[in-house]
């Protein structure tokens, strides 16, 4: 039987959540910006390389500086996160260790990808002195705009998730 | 009749589903959503696979807001409620979309907002950072070529007193004016980066106009004449011969906008004006005026013309820094004043401004003209009388220079040290008469050794002169040095006179 896991994209507003899932749900990019209010549900079934499918049940929720603030209903039955921060903005991953610590007590013990998002506007050299300087853990830098790197995060974390029974 | 009225309004926003155990609906209200009986619960949508798994928490009731659905090709907005019951789930699904697009624009305008102040904060950030790397890189670099340009100077006045042919004196006379080129193109370099980062300040004092305008016309006249032009120069009777301002920063102003016109002008004339506008009180009020006969300049173009490097970016780029009219705009802001071009393309430009300059009170003017009777009578030194004179510096070239000059006057005996460790010894161990020593030494800096030497408990060594020299010739440095002690900081490069002057000012006869 095919397996379905609940993953939430968090972070900042206008960090390219939704661009994320729209470019690995149907590979398509918008430059305009629209606001999420609430949250979105898309679904994306994928195929992992050990042949196993999993559907990927993707709740885009509303962007928010304040994490605490989230909706607990939004999170039950969470098996996996992906957080993403804007690498253009600084303001959107200053605090990423403070907003990981929301996230890991409001969803505790479940798998999490931390991805910096639009690598696209920041030159290669110049974005890893500045993730240096702040002292920034990341999993992926992706483009949603390019397609670069989209993918992989979503392939991860469903291997983990696969593998999380 | 009220109560079937009532029915239909209640039902028009909500959406009744009853499902069994096995997803399959059990029960469908029919209302906005168009869900049938017997169809699984999660094919309807994501949102219901994914609380599928709500099966396991302890609470019987769920609720979620603001939930956007996607269900046969329209989006709804809705607030969904889950209740767990004997015959299964009661899901009750309302449709709040007109309300949540309100919310939604509140939003929209909200998030842009900050983020888009956000991105002009950094964009600032960025561009303040980038003016801080050109200032800090323009004031490197003209540190840099104030050394061998000051060796250059120097050399080519000491050729000018040796025996010299004809043709060394025309070729030498060619060096003399490179040399002046390039020490004015680094003095506006140096000053619009000053202008930007908002260390150039005025120096006002009393100033001969009729003068500094006589100089100004004599040399346009020359180079108007060697490339076939007409110049001509005209100021109202009126104009006053002494004024108080910054003589340097106004003669700046003048060149660049003559050399400008000249540069531009192929065939005709250039023309420089000053008209008397009126006289307050002490302050006159002049116009002045450059006009040329060169290609002009199209509107959309004018506001370009005054902007830093404006002309690198022109395919008919000419000679020059492109600074010019930038530090010609910057220099009048300070003086409160404004560049204003008119201009007809074909026909010719017209650059000019107005300026308020004080005019001196009578006693003010004697005080001045003695003044200048001392400083020139004290100049060379007297007859006879030698110096001993401390002479610190570790370049090369500069020494050199430095030593000749100083050593053609007759007037020194000099010791030279190249490092600043050395300073303080040499100081007590010898009577000199002053000191004059770079800035920048190895080891010890030379603003730091003068705080110490004016600490000193001896009079005759507190109290010794000390002329600075520098190539770090921004107003901070130049305030920061004589604040440590030194009694006056010449900036490379500066010629003999200029050289012999200072010292003397301070040689007791």
């Amino acid at each position: 039987m095919q397996k379905s896991k609940k993953v939430v994209i968090l972070g900042h507003f206008g960090v390219g959540k939704t661009s994320l899932i729209r470019r690995f749900v149907t590979d398509q990019f918008s430059d305009k910006y629209k606001v999420t209010i609430g949250v979105h549900i898309t679904k994306k079934v994928v195929t992992l390389p050990t042949d196993d499918t999993i559907s990927l049940i993707l709740w885009d929720l509303e962007g928010t500086d304040a994490l605490e603030e989230i909706r607990d209903a939004y999170l039950l039955g969470t098996h996996g996160i992906v957080f993403v921060f804007d690498v253009s903005r600084p303001s959107t991953f200053q605090h990423l260790n403070s907003d990981l610590k929301i996230v890991a007590k409001k969803v505790p013990e479940r798998p999490l990808l931390v991805v910096g998002n639009k690598k696209d506007l920041v030159p290669e050299e110049e974005l890893t002195q500045l993730l240096e300087n702040h002292q920034i853990s990341y999993n992926y830098l992706t483009s949603a705009k390019t397609g670069d790197t989209v993918e992989d995060v979503f392939m991860e974390l469903a291997t983990l998730l696969n593998s999380d029974a | 009749m009220l109560k079937q009225y009532l029915q239909e309004f209640a039902n028009k926003n909500l959406q009744f589903l009853l499902v069994g155990k096995d997803g399959k609906i059990l029960e469908s209200e029919p209302s906005f959503l168009p869900i049938k009986t017997g169809d699984l619960i999660t094919d309807v949508h994501p949102f219901f696979e994914g609380i599928a798994a709500l099966e396991d928490e302890d609470e019987s009731e769920f609720s979620f807001y603001c939930v956007h659905l996607e269900v046969a090709y329209q989006t709804y907005v809705t607030d969904i409620q889950r209740f767990q019951k004997k015959e299964g789930l009661l899901i009750v699904i309302q449709d709040l979309t007109k309300h949540y697009e309100t919310y939604q624009a509140v939003a929209q305008a909200r998030n842009e907002s900050i983020i888009n102040e956000e991105l002009i904060v950094l964009k600032n950030a960025e561009l303040e950072e980038r003016e801080r790397f050109k200032n800090l890189f323009i004031q490197n670099f003209s540190h840099e070529l104030r050394n061998p340009l000051m060796s250059s100077m120097a050399i080519t006045q000491i050729l000018g007193d040796t025996h010299l042919n004809t043709e060394q004196k025309q070729l030498l006379d060619v060096l003399r004016d490179s040399n002046s080129h390039l020490k004015l193109l680094l003095e506006d370099t140096l000053s619009i980066s000053m202008i930007a980062s908002g260390k150039l300040e005025l120096k006002s004092s009393l100033f001969n106009l009729s003068k500094l305008l006589e100089l100004v016309s004599f040399t346009y006249q020359t180079k108007a004449k060697a490339k076939g032009l007409k110049f001509t120069f005209k100021a109202d009777k009126r104009v006053p011969e002494m004024v108080e301002g910054d003589r340097l920063r106004l003669f700046q102003v003048l060149t660049n906008l003559l050399d400008n016109a000249i540069k531009y002008t192929q065939t005709g004339s250039v023309e420089l004006h000053i008209a008397f506008n009126q006289q307050w009180a002490n302050k006159v009020h002049l116009h002045f005026a450059v006009k040329d006969t060169g290609p002009g300049i199209p509107e959309n173009k004018r506001d370009l013309v005054f902007e830093t490097f404006s002309q690198l970016a022109s395919p008919n780029a000419q000679q020059g820094t492109g600074l010019g009219l930038a530090l010609v705009k910057g220099l009048l802001s300070l003086m409160e004043s404004e560049i204003k071009l008119e201009s007809t393309p074909g026909t010719g430009s017209v650059f000019s401004f107005d300026l308020g300059l004080k005019v001196p009170l009578r006693s003010a003017l004697q005080s001045a003209k003695q003044h200048k009777s001392d400083a020139t009578s004290r100049k060379i030194g007297g007859p006879g009388r030698k110096y001993k004179l401390l002479l610190v510096e570790d370049d090369e070239r500069v020494l050199t220079v430095l030593f000749k000059i100083l050593m053609d006057t007759k007037q020194f005996y000099i010791d030279v040290l190249d490092d600043g460790a050395e300073v303080l010894e040499a100081v007590i161990q010898n009577e000199y008469d002053l000191i004059l020593m770079d800035i920048n030494l190895p080891n010890t800096r030379g603003d730091q050794l003068t705080q110490i030497i004016r600490e000193f408990p001896f009079k005759n060594v507190k109290q010794l002169p000390i002329v600075g020299i520098t190539a770090y010739a921004y107003e901070d440095h130049m305030k920061a040095y004589k604040d440590a002690g030194m009694n006056a900081v010449l900036a490379k490069p500066f010629d003999s006179e200029e050289l012999l002057t200072t010292l003397f000012s301070f040689l007791r006869k």
